[in-house]
């Protein structure tokens, strides 16, 4: 089919122009933040109210987190956002290859946050670290804390959502390395790239508050 | 249907082409029949409920099964009619047509959310049918964390439901605000689209905290997470605050949307301009945006702390007041115009009556000393049903026969339509205006007995649901009975005389593109006094 | 298609490297005890942070001022969902000073769980009935 500069392929039959399809992507797209912010909003509103309610569950259980681990899965998924951007950025500029080599190291990246997460989730599986009534863990650090279960119930839930996202990520960043490889998204239409870029960096978001409310405070 | 041209109906042709439809209008219509299937089916547990409460006793059915009807009627009316049927069917057919568009933003993902309410309503389905479930809609814990009935599957159908509803919401906003055509601005739109809009808001921003509630529910039950289950280190209010952050805007989704409705129909049976669109335009998002900051007037018996209770009570009187103000404009808009007893401005009038003593009686129950008392009894079961039901699904039946002619092409008769309008009048009146009376002398909710005093009232609230459900069932039949192959009667486009785009520049039915060509914005949308439009169908 | 904006390289390069500074302020600070302001520091380390991902990475401070309308509305939102049920939680006590606290301070089945040692094997320190504890000896 011949690309058409004032019909092009990839217009929709019930937008006018490539614009007004394109900025209404991005509206839609930031729609669907707004939901995001408010599911995950509402295990930050339980975050708080234990946190309010049970202050020394939170400032002693997470001595248990590795705050090195938290830190490299904190610089990972920013690098990653880099290299998203870097990707758009990249096939902005006509530079179809470099763009493809980005959205590689981002799948990387998304690939070696989850590898951390592996490692940390099993470290507490193993020593019986776990949401709910699974808990078992008594050790000395916190044998004085009433109910931790409720901690790591939080924190699994959170970063569990959280990973969950990166996987599905993963998915749409393969998605597009697949497009991309394709020469189906270009300089003309790169739209999915930027929404999908859009989610990602929410991703990083999410986790640039998980990190200190877990790890750190 | 005399159309002979191409319309949505019927071209394209084949099973297929209805089930990967990206035409708005034929998903509207899929939610139409989605919608009343299971009105009816809510309704039919309705009926059951008053057959058992017409006496004292548990003669008719056991309390268990009594719990478990109470939960589905409820469940099952809010999450599968009430609050997907108005955007879903009427806003999905309706919308783009107003605007001048060809379809909505994203009419994949529109398709995708119909399939998605599918899905949930299957699981419902199965909830039903695998021995329902008894915690009431709303799934206090902790009884729910314990209760041996199918939570999972219900709470699962809700969260799965919930996402098309923000799908839906998604694709309006971004229809509103991208696909009008040009001088067709914000103050020239109808107030329809108004109504869609601010539920739309609400849709996106409120439905994925219940969506996080029933997930953070399901991982009560599978892993005793400890949130909300006392026995664990939780907190059940903290449950009911999550519930509640969603379900009061909810109850926003479900009556802006009919608001919509009535603010079309007075306009076009009176042959009158609105009278203060701005301030209906405006009261839509206030309602929007203070419905957010009342939740906690579910909670007053809970156990939440004194101070809130003052707060919320305080906010929750505000909300009454753009509410108000739309009566008022509705009123003055009739004021000296040329009313018609059509069947739409029937039941439009039929809410201005019922919907102003459910919203009032909403204000009594926002006083926490006076809600103390009437909490849980069925002094709120009256005032949810004339809200709800006198008002949401008056609206929707109003919506219903004002479209219907534009939506099939088809005139039905207005006589009997008119005669099913005054039944549910009566009926409704009859089956709910007992229950505030009940509720006042102390009859509890969710009680399959009662004491012998409430005898009287309880039999006069049965016998008139009878009227009720007799005539909505012969109101939606009537309309269906309109389709048939020998039915003479053409509206033509534009049956009302109305002035809004989808009356003035497509056929009836619609166009499968909806507009031959693009259509250009002559007058707005309620010039009454600047522009003289004849109806196309005298009776 | 008409010009979309494109951000400068230069301009993703120093977000990224802010943020990689910040994150490393944030882990210092986290060494230090400022009391209840640790919470304020940390937050406001993260909000700047999510500040730069949004107007740069996410490219809002460029784009429909409608976009930028709606992610702040979002994060109003919920602070309505979370200060306003915080009215509730933490004013609780009030009338009965018995509810000022989830009713369980300590749920039931921990009083069936032994104590363990840091690997999480269980620690028999008290000669109680449990027998299974095993001293883990590395």
């Amino acid at each position: 089919m011949s690309h058409d500069s004032s019909s092009p392929d990839f217009l929709q039959h019930h937008f006018h122009d490539v614009d007004q399809q394109y900025e209404t992507a991005k509206l839609g797209m930031w729609a669907f933040i707004l939901t995001e912010v408010l599911t995950f909003g509402g295990l930050f509103v339980a975050y708080t109210i234990y946190r309010s309610w049970y202050p020394e569950m939170f400032v002693g259980a997470n001595l248990l987190l590795d705050v090195n681990k938290g830190l490299l899965n904190t610089v990972v998924l920013i690098t990653s956002s880099l290299t998203m951007a870097l990707a758009i950025w990249a096939i902005q500029k006509k530079n179809q290859k470099l763009s493809l080599l980005m959205l590689i190291a981002t799948f990387v990246f998304a690939f070696m946050f989850l590898g951390i997460k592996y490692l940390e989730y099993s470290h507490k599986f193993e020593v019986g670290q776990l949401p709910g009534e699974y808990y078992s863990y008594m050790g000395p650090e916190i044998a004085h804390i009433n109910n931790p279960h409720i901690f790591f119930s939080i924190y699994f839930i959170m970063t569990g959502l959280h990973g969950l996202h990166v996987a599905i990520g993963m998915g749409l960043i393969a998605w597009l390395i697949y497009s991309t490889a394709k020469g189906n998204l270009h300089s003309e239409y790169y739209t999915p790239m930027e929404m999908i870029g859009i989610f990602w960096h929410l991703v990083d978001l999410i986790w640039i508050y998980l990190f200190p409310l877990f790890y750190l405070i | 249907m005399t159309e002979k041209k191409q319309n949505y109906l019927t071209h394209p042709k084949g099973i297929m082409s209805w089930l990967l439809t990206l035409d708005h209008k034929r998903i509207g219509l899929m939610y139409l029949v989605g919608g009343i299937l299971f009105f009816f089916i809510g309704g039919l547990l309705a009926l059951g409920m008053r057959l058992e409460l017409a006496a004292p006793g548990n003669d008719f059915i056991s309390s268990d099964t009594y719990n478990n009807i109470y939960t589905l009627h409820g469940a099952i009316m809010i999450f599968l009619f009430i609050i997907p049927a108005i955007p879903g069917a009427l806003g999905n057919i309706l919308l783009p047509l107003m605007l001048g568009a060809k379809d909505v933003a994203f009419p994949r993902l529109n398709l995708a959310s119909f399939y998605i309410y599918s899905i949930g309503a299957l699981l419902a389905v199965y909830t039903i049918l695998a021995g329902g479930v008894d915690t009431g809609w709303t799934f206090y814990t902790p009884y729910s964390t314990q209760s041996t009935s199918n939570v999972i599957p219900m709470t699962l159908a809700i969260f799965v439901i919930g996402f098309s509803s923000i799908l839906t919401g998604l694709n309006f906003i971004a229809t509103v605000h991208k696909m009008r055509i040009p001088g067709l601005t914000w103050y020239k739109l109808p107030l329809f689209v108004w109504a869609l809009y601010g539920t739309s808001l609400v849709q996106i921003t409120a439905t994925p905290v219940i969506a996080i509630t029933m997930v953070l529910l399901m991982l009560e039950r599978f892993l005793g997470i400890g949130i909300f289950d006392p026995a664990l280190g939780g907190d059940p209010v903290l449950y009911q605050h999550f519930f509640w952050f969603y379900s009061h805007p909810a109850v926003y989704i479900m009556i802006l949307p009919a608001f919509g409705i009535i603010s079309e129909i007075i306009p076009v049976h009176s042959r009158k301009k609105v009278w203060g669109y701005k301030f209906i335009a405006y009261s839509t998002l206030s309602i929007a945006f203070i419905g957010f900051l009342v939740w906690g007037h579910h909670m007053f018996t809970s156990g939440q702390s004194v101070f809130s209770q003052i707060v919320f009570s305080f906010i929750t009187y505000f909300v009454g007041i753009p509410t108000g103000v739309k009566i008022f404009s509705w009123i003055l808009t009739m004021y000296k115009g040329q009313v018609s007893f059509t069947p739409p401005m029937m039941y439009a009038l039929s809410f201005l009556f019922l919907f102003t003593i459910g919203g009032l009686t909403g204000i009594f129950l926002g006083a926490v000393a006076l809600d103390i008392h009437l909490h849980d009894t069925y002094f709120v079961v009256a005032h949810f049903h004339y809200v709800m039901q006198g008002g949401t699904i008056v609206a929707f039946l109003g919506g219903l026969h004002h479209w219907w002619p534009k939506s099939f092409g088809s005139m039905y008769n207005q006589t009997i339509a008119n005669i099913c309008a005054l039944g549910v009048f009566l009926g409704f009146n009859g089956t709910f205006f007992p229950q505030f009376l009940l509720g006042l002398r102390g009859m509890p909710r969710r009680y399959a007995t009662y004491d012998e005093q409430f005898v009287e009232l309880h039999s006069y609230s049965t016998f008139w649901s009878g009227i009720l459900g007799i005539s909505i069932f012969l109101a939606v039949m009537n309309l269906v009975w309109s389709l048939r192959k020998s039915n003479k009667l053409d509206p033509g486009p534009n049956p009302w005389g109305a002035m809004t785009l989808e009356w003035t520049h497509t056929t009836s039915p619609p166009h499968p593109h909806n507009f031959e060509e693009d259509p250009v914005l002559e007058h707005g949308p309620y010039d009454y006094d600047k522009v003289i439009v004849e109806p196309t169908f005298k009776k | 298609m008409s010009e979309h904006h494109i951000t400068p390289l230069r301009t993703y390069l120093i977000i990224a490297g802010a943020l990689f500074f910040l994150s490393g302020v944030t882990v210092w600070v986290s060494y230090f005890d400022f009391g209840p302001f640790n919470i304020v520091i940390a937050m406001g380390v993260a909000s700047l942070k999510a500040t730069l991902v949004a107007l740069f990475f996410m490219h809002l401070l460029w784009d429909d001022k409608k976009n930028l309308t709606m992610f702040v509305m979002s994060l109003m939102f919920l602070a309505i969902f979370i200060i306003v049920t915080l009215l509730d939680t933490n004013f609780r006590g009030g009338v009965n000073s018995e509810t000022e606290y989830p009713i369980n301070k300590r749920a039931a089945f921990y009083d069936s769980l032994p104590l363990t040692d840091t690997h999480g094997h269980p620690v028999d320190e008290h000669g109680s009935d449990h027998h299974e504890g095993d001293e883990d000896h590395h």
